[in-house]
């Protein structure tokens, strides 16, 4: 009998899985050559970090300075300020943005309108396709202390105006929020994904064992998208030292350098300076501190919930 | 199902292979053929394309020079041109002569990145007489050597103070000299209804931030105030009294001063949150009475079109900037702007010779009409030796029109501020609503006759470290929202701290540049 199985259970050999799977494994060539020029090689390219880089001479060329280009980033008046901004944007959008994006996508999917839904759908993920460059010109129109539309309203009950955009205390929120408009829409799109997912019988069963519709969505829709929420959550962990450079570079001005100099805008301005040695350094810096932080969490969440992206 | 796979596998070779090669193989230029010459250009006019392929300048380059010339404009903003140029030099592929902006550019002339240039100017006599003067060679010349071709920028002194002359009749008040009855004038602006609409919708000074390494702090449109106290821009260049103006006590009474117009509710509140584009819609739209603005943005055809729809009795005026308590006026500062066009290090030979053929050949007759204004009969014609827009065959390709500004993308690169230029820039015109006669060149003949400081050489100085520059705007910003409270004792504490961070040591290395390069007067 023993014998009988050896023979039935096929020899493992990777070329004639290749082989016979070749057409899928072309088609891998392509992300795989991706992933190899733009993301793979430049690695090797990092060395500059480390590096008094002077393009004449390249990479190979350019003298090594150790640690230097991390000591100027780390002993940079600012850098407990840029650290502190960057993990404040990263996790403020983390923590409004996803449960919004839950809430949007369950609502949807719990509406049984389809008109309804599709508009709201349409309408709340149309923001994303619009550049902060627009996205400023509509805030300025809303949030202008002059004459933005917000401030009009508050004025017209009695209220002072603000100075949304140049106010210290109300920048961080407009960030937080005017990013939770514009993305909250498309970040339900993979929830929705997932809720589609759902066996649709558990809700029969639980419907006719009398749940209520937040029982359903507390019982059975959380739980069954749980490990895409933890998939979201850890992934955007590792990008956690980018605050949203593009809007940050949009909105902030002089008068909330203080709220709203991140670790990227920092480093722009030090690239407009040629200083491309310190732009790899930090960026090192920040890719190294997102896979620690994607490592530790992926177990945490394994350890404690059962549930991890690996 | 075997051919299939055959050509499926060629097209994936194509796919990855395609982009590796994407930047091509230069072809060997034969002895007697073409020399091929990549220019990157700083667009005349940045709404317009590119010349088309087709554009005859390439065919009578490539006949009359051996020059196989290819161009790429420049972003229009210069934090994108810098980005755009440090990425090639990061990358060691810059073009051959490229145009590029000052700070940059010395960082490539450390980072061995761009050509001495002292011999060119010998090799193109006619563009060195019109173009490169003593100024401009000093403007590019580093420890003894030459390393770009510096032409005129923008023309001098082309900004004023200007106010609302209907609003000032409407309110019986006359136009203001000094900084208090500048005062008195803009709270009447804000709160006496000078548009007489019947809302509280109007104020009077507009501005926005717009700094540059010789106006920092708060930047040009706030400069006539600072100017009210004698420290325009970041810095004084008087042998009597050098250094950075942020570090001397005018400066806060400047700041209080500004601070009082905030406080007073005076200036419009969106000025910290406008771009440019905001400013200048705001004005159009009547939100404030006195500005600071370029002649040409206030007075071209098209750009005062809109202030002219929207108010046809409205009527801006040019008028002395403000008068300080101790009689200093100033519009602001003012120094010999150059567009510098440097030349890779990568340049041969052959090529640094082509480049000067081209230069040269752009400053004679057949190149400087043909750039600045494109073929005659067909973008323009000549009205007493002055190129107009009046007469071509079809109005679109006029050197004005939608179809012709592309080609005229090249005039900066042979224009010299001269006569001819200035007369055929700003062509004296009808308004189309209110039918006022207006000049942009009369405008900027009356800017220029205003006080100004003179800040020669003010953009050569080096600039502040990054951590320094924005603690400066940071700081001086924050006192006027009022992060900070401003009185003596928070500001004194607040340059010491400027110091520490390295305001004084900046100041010490600019005074070095300064002396040695005679800058101080």
């Amino acid at each position: 009998m023993d014998s009988q199985t050896t023979v039935l259970k096929p020899k493992r050999n990777l070329w004639r899985d290749i082989k016979r799977h070749r057409s899928i494994y072309l088609l891998l060539l392509i992300p795989m050559a991706y992933f190899i020029i733009f993301k793979y090689i430049p690695i090797w390219k990092g060395q500059i970090a480390f590096k008094n880089f002077m393009p004449r001479k390249g990479v190979l060329g350019s003298e090594w300075v150790g640690l230097a280009n991390f000591q100027e980033f780390f002993h940079s008046f600012y850098f407990w300020e840029l650290l502190r901004n960057t993990i404040m944007y990263s996790v403020g959008k983390l923590l409004i943005s996803v449960p919004l994006s839950i809430i949007l996508a369950v609502s949807l999917y719990e509406c049984r309108i389809k008109v309804l839904r599709k508009t709201v759908q349409t309408l709340t993920y149309l923001p994303h396709f619009l550049s902060w460059v627009i996205m400023y010109g509509i805030l300025l129109v809303l949030l202008a202390p002059g004459d933005g539309l917000l401030n009009d309203a508050i004025k017209a009950f009695g209220g002072k105006g603000i100075d949304f955009l140049t106010n210290v205390k109300a920048f961080p929120w407009v960030v937080l929020l005017s990013d939770a408009w514009k993305e909250m829409g498309w970040g339900a799109i993979i929830f929705i994904a997932a809720l589609m997912g759902i066996d649709p019988t558990l809700f029969e069963a639980a419907m006719v064992e009398g749940s209520s519709a937040l029982q359903r969505v507390r019982y059975i829709t959380l739980p069954s998208i749980r490990p895409v929420i933890i998939m979201v959550v850890l992934l955007r962990l590792g990008t956690i030292l980018s605050g949203g450079f593009n809007q940050l570079y949009m909105l902030y001005s002089p008068s909330v350098y203080s709220v709203g100099d991140i670790i990227d805008t920092w480093v722009f301005r030090g690239l407009q300076e040629g200083k491309f040695a310190l732009a790899t350094a930090v960026g090192l810096f920040k890719g190294v501190m997102g896979l620690i932080l994607v490592i530790v969490s992926n177990r945490a969440t394994k350890r404690i919930s059962g549930s991890s992206l690996y | 199902m075997k051919n299939r796979q055959i050509w499926l596998i060629a097209l994936l070779i194509v796919a990855i292979a395609g982009p590796l090669f994407a930047q091509g193989v230069a072809e060997p230029t034969a002895a007697t053929g073409p020399v091929d010459l990549e220019l990157w250009y700083g667009a005349a006019i940045t709404e317009a394309g590119p010349p088309p392929d087709d554009w005859v300048a390439y065919q009578i380059i490539r006949d009359k020079l051996n020059i196989n010339l290819k161009i790429t404009a420049l972003p229009s903003n210069e934090a994108d041109q810098d980005v755009k140029i440090s990425a090639a030099a990061a990358a060691d592929n810059l073009p051959d002569i490229f145009m590029v902006r000052r700070e940059t550019w010395l960082r490539l002339i450390n980072q061995g990145l761009v050509a001495e240039t002292d011999d060119l100017y010998a090799k193109m006599p006619t563009r060195t007489k019109v173009q490169y003067d003593d100024d401009s060679i000093a403007f590019t010349t580093i420890n003894g050597k030459s390393y770009g071709l510096a032409s005129p920028g923008s023309i001098a002194k082309n900004e004023g103070v200007l106010i609302r002359k209907d609003w000032l009749d409407k309110l019986g008040l006359a136009v203001p000299k000094t900084t208090e009855e500048f005062m008195n004038v803009m709270k009447a602006f804000t709160f006496n209804d000078p548009d007489g609409n019947g809302k509280n919708d109007t104020y009077g000074y507009g501005a926005f931030i717009e700094i540059n390494n010789y106006e920092e702090g708060l930047g040009r449109r706030m400069d006539p105030w600072f100017g009210a106290f004698g420290v325009a821009g970041t810095w004084n260049l008087t042998k009597a009294n050098f250094g950075l103006n942020v570090r001397k006590s005018a400066y806060y009474d400047a700041m209080v001063f500004i601070k009082r117009m905030i406080d007073e509710g005076v200036i419009d509140p969106n000025w910290l949150s406008y771009k440019k584009d905001d400013f200048r819609a705001a004005w159009k739209q009547g939100r404030f009475g006195i500005m600071r603005e370029q002649n040409a943005a206030y007075a071209a055809t098209s750009n005062y079109a809109p202030f002219d729809k929207n108010f046809p009795n409205g009527e801006w005026v040019i008028v002395d900037p403000p008068k300080g308590p101790n009689g200093h006026a100033s519009v602001g500062v003012y120094t010999k702007a150059f567009r510098i066009y440097a030349i890779s290090d990568k340049a041969d030979a052959t090529k640094r010779d082509a480049i000067a053929r081209l230069l040269e050949w752009m400053s004679s007759d057949e190149g400087y009409f043909l750039l600045g204004w494109g073929v005659e009969g067909t973008n323009y014609t000549l009205k007493d030796g002055i190129p107009v827009a009046e007469g071509v065959p079809d109005k679109d390709y006029a050197f004005t029109g939608p179809k012709g500004q592309p080609y005229t993308q090249l005039r900066n690169m042979v224009f010299y501020n001269g006569q001819v230029e200035l007369v055929s820039r700003y062509p004296t015109y009808v308004t189309a609503v209110s039918k006022k006669t207006m000049s942009a060149l009369d405008v900027l003949f009356d800017m220029q006759t205003r006080a100004w400081t003179a800040n020669i050489g003010g953009d050569t100085l080096p600039p502040p470290s990054t951590d320094l520059k924005r603690f400066y705007e940071q700081g001086v910003a924050e006192f006027l929202t009022g992060r900070r409270v401003l009185n003596k004792a928070n500001w004194e504490a607040w340059v010491a701290e400027f110091d520490k961070l390295g305001g004084k040591a900046w100041e010490d290395s600019a005074r070095v540049v300064a002396e040695t390069n005679g800058l101080l007067r």
